[in-house]
């Protein structure tokens, strides 16, 4: 194997970041987590409810964007262990409820969620790291919502056309 | 043998040492450089090269592992520096984690630390203003601390060479309080900024909303160019470390400067244990250094020694300078060195929504980040229930937000149209606090830290002048927010611990008085004449300016006034 090819199996892109993929091929996420634990099949579920929430449309949806490993990398790093345990009690409970073959039902379900339920609260960190993970990747940053490192001069009183 | 000791002691033997690399000891290295002295600036930390060392500088937001949050683990590790507002990963790699450097909270108080060549310059907040007689005649109006030995016309020249060299954009406003200086152009207020302005001058014409001082280059000159510096960028990402070199660092600027005079000796992975004294001498002689690298010890010589390790680091330096002569720490015949530490009280802050000038908006990134109100409260005499007052920061923003309701394709399309929403405006107070006896910093008996240097004990609080002051300031922004029209105004007084603001100042204080005093009028210690301190520890009190442009001009006015009195044999 040389060595190009190995270094592409151990990172993975997401939205335009690296991640050490995961060298074990035991049925487990694909990248390295320190504290959640899900199976191939979760991180599957979870790549088909990104798309749900960023469909792909002429421009790429979120599955393309890798954004469901970004959130499972963002949960894993970032959030407090109550919130990991919400995230995965709230997952669980709510893959059982969800029929993402049936996108109307699926949309209907995902906008009901009672307040202040498990599926309620893994839902909104879902959500909240996806859109972080959308806004700030290197596809919309590059080509939608564009961000410059270097900005021009400062201009504190742009009269607005229309 | 013998022999082998001499030279050994002949090449540790310079002709000043500076004890640090930040804003002030880059200063003092820059000028005892220039002027010919073969110095040895000593750093605890690593070095940082200007441009090879900020790793960051030049990356993309998607390309931080967690899009610049900190993990939770770091959080939860250092919950003191996750505080600090300029934390994240784009920089996190230039502050001092919790762990690194303990120190005893007696009361809470937030110590952030920059341990690098080049310190906290790197990550300062760059605004820049002169102190007034308004300042230093304050002690001695309102009858705290003591007496400033000096006063605004001995530090002014010095302002105007520090300025002048760094560089620092500014208006020229004409405000005795805040005395004009030799300015680059200043950053304009932006459209709803200068409308505040312009309704506060209406209403309460002794209140001044002006443009920000910052030391960015917005139009360099020569000298600047010279240093290998460029126009400031307008990036804002300046925590990282600038490639143009288009703010103030030591690292861009000062180190780099003395470097190329080719009488600067650099010696990171030095932290300081304490300085020599010799008795029979009558003055310091050296300082003792603990390599972090080997743990082994050694002392370094000099004619004379500056100290800028930073207002507490310094403090701790001078108190663990034991000796016969100094028993409770160098140059402490007063027993004042170590108390009479003050910061500034930050508090407060106030946010608020306009719903006018909407067609209008801002465009690119302020560097100077707004407007600044000069301390108006008790300013020519005493007015309120509590002593002298605070300045403010004033700040409007009209940025675009992203509905982010809903999924599926209307979330999609949402998120890439984000339209402009209203202006959002704010401000947060920067209040004088007075030094207190009480304010201080110590040495624990028998905690060490990693290189047997006793830990600090730190117990600095705010007080009911504090208090007083943080209900006056909301009060009088409301007030003002009221009648330019804001809406939705939202006070903030959630508490922050002292140390938070990083202007911790004073400890080593300059006075006229030896008895109450650590340092005369040229920032020189009165019993050891040849050391000499310039940054926070010699502050007398706060005031509400950010104190870095004054260590700088104390700086250079020091080196200059230490080499006169060497030239006419006084050392």
């Amino acid at each position: 194997m040389n060595r190009r090819t190995a270094i592409k199996q151990f990172f993975i892109i997401a939205g335009g970041l690296t991640i050490l993929s995961s060298c074990l091929n035991d049925g487990g996420a694909s990248i390295v987590l320190n504290k959640l634990k899900l199976s191939a099949e979760d991180e599957q579920f979870l790549a088909d409810l990104v798309d749900v929430l960023i469909p792909k449309t002429d421009t790429p949806g979120g599955k393309d964007l890798n954004l469901h490993l970004f959130v499972i990398k963002m949960v894993d790093d970032c959030e407090s262990p109550e919130n990991q345990e919400k995230f995965v009690s709230g997952f669980n409970k709510l893959r059982k409820q969800l029929n993402l073959a049936n996108g109307k039902e699926t949309e209907n379900k995902l906008a009901n969620l009672t307040d202040k339920t498990d599926e309620k609260i893994f839902f909104e960190i879902f959500k909240s790291h996806a859109i972080q993970g959308y806004m700030n990747s290197e596809y919309v940053m590059k080509n939608k919502v564009i961000y410059k490192l270097i900005p021009g001069p400062y201009n504190g009183a742009v009269k607005i056309n229309g | 043998m013998a022999n082998l000791n001499i030279d050994s002691e002949k090449n540790r033997t310079y002709d000043a040492i500076v004890i640090g690399s930040g804003i002030s000891g880059g200063w003092s290295a820059k000028e005892l450089c220039e002027k010919g002295l073969k110095t040895l600036v000593l750093e605890r930390g690593r070095d940082v090269q200007h441009i090879k060392d900020y790793p960051t500088t030049n990356m993309m937001p998607w390309e931080f592992e967690h899009r610049n949050e900190m993990p939770y683990k770091v959080k939860e590790e250092n919950p003191i520096v996750s505080k600090c507002y300029a934390f994240h990963e784009d920089a996190a790699h230039f502050f001092v984690k919790d762990n690194e450097h303990p120190y005893i909270q007696e009361k809470p108080f937030d110590w952030i630390r920059g341990y690098q060549v080049g310190g906290k310059s790197l990550l300062w907040a760059r605004q820049t203003q002169r102190w007034s007689d308004f300042d230093f005649e304050g002690p001695a109006r309102d009858g705290f601390a003591v007496d400033w030995p000096i006063r605004y016309a001995d530090l002014a020249p010095w302002y105007a060479y520090a300025e002048k060299f760094a560089g620092i954009a500014g208006d020229h406003d004409g405000l005795p309080e805040l005395p004009d200086g030799e300015f680059l152009p200043g950053y304009p207020l932006n459209i709803v900024e200068k409308y505040f302005k312009e309704k506060v001058q209406k209403k309460f014409p002794e209140r001044k909303v002006i443009s920000a001082r910052c030391a960015h280059l917005s139009k360099p000159n020569q000298i600047h160019i010279d240093q290998g510096r460029v126009q400031c960028q307008n990036r804002v990402l300046c925590q990282r470390g600038c490639p143009f070199g288009g703010y103030f660092s030591s690292n861009a600027t000062t180190i780099p400067w003395a470097a190329k005079t080719g009488n600067m000796t650099l010696r990171p992975h030095s932290v300081v244990h304490s300085i020599l004294y010799d008795e029979k001498k009558g003055k310091a002689v050296g300082v003792r250094v603990i390599d972090t690298d080997t743990k082994e010890e050694i002392d370094f010589y000099a004619k004379l020694i500056f100290v800028n390790a930073a207002a507490i680091n310094t403090n701790l330096i001078l108190l663990n300078s034991k000796s016969n002569r100094f028993p409770n720490g160098l140059g402490n015949d007063s027993g004042v060195l170590g108390k009479y530490v003050a910061f500034h009280n930050y508090s407060a802050r106030i946010y608020a929504e306009y719903e006018g000038l909407l067609d209008y908006t801002a465009e690119g990134r302020n560097p100077a980040g707004g407007g600044y109100i000069p301390r108006f409260r008790n300013l020519h005499k005493q007015e309120t229930d509590f002593l002298r007052g605070y300045a403010a920061g004033f700040g409007a923003s009209r940025s675009k937000e992203s509905d982010r309701s809903g999924l599926g394709l209307g979330l999609k399309e949402n998120l890439l149209n984000p339209k402009l929403g209203i202006w959002q405006v704010g401000s947060h107070m920067m209040g004088e606090t007075i030094p207190k006896e009480s304010g201080m910093v110590s040495l624990d008996a028998n905690k060490t830290d990693d290189w047997g240097i006793p830990l600090l004990k730190i117990a600095v609080d705010y007080d009911d002048n504090d208090e007083k002051m943080k209900k006056d300031y909301i009060a009088v922004m409301t007030e003002m927010f009221t009648d330019a029209g804001f809406t939705n105004i939202r006070p903030d007084t959630h508490w922050q611990a002292p140390g938070l603001d990083i202007h911790e100042m004073g400890g080593a204080r300059m006075g006229h008085d030896p008895k109450t005093s650590v340092l005369n009028k040229w920032n020189q210690m009165h019993a050891v004449k040849n050391v000499f301190v310039t940054d926070g520890a010699c502050m007398t009190s706060t005031s509400t300016q950010n104190p870095s442009l004054t260590y700088m001009a104390f700086s250079a006015r020091s080196v200059d006034y230490a080499i006169s009195e060497m030239k006419k044999g006084n050392r």
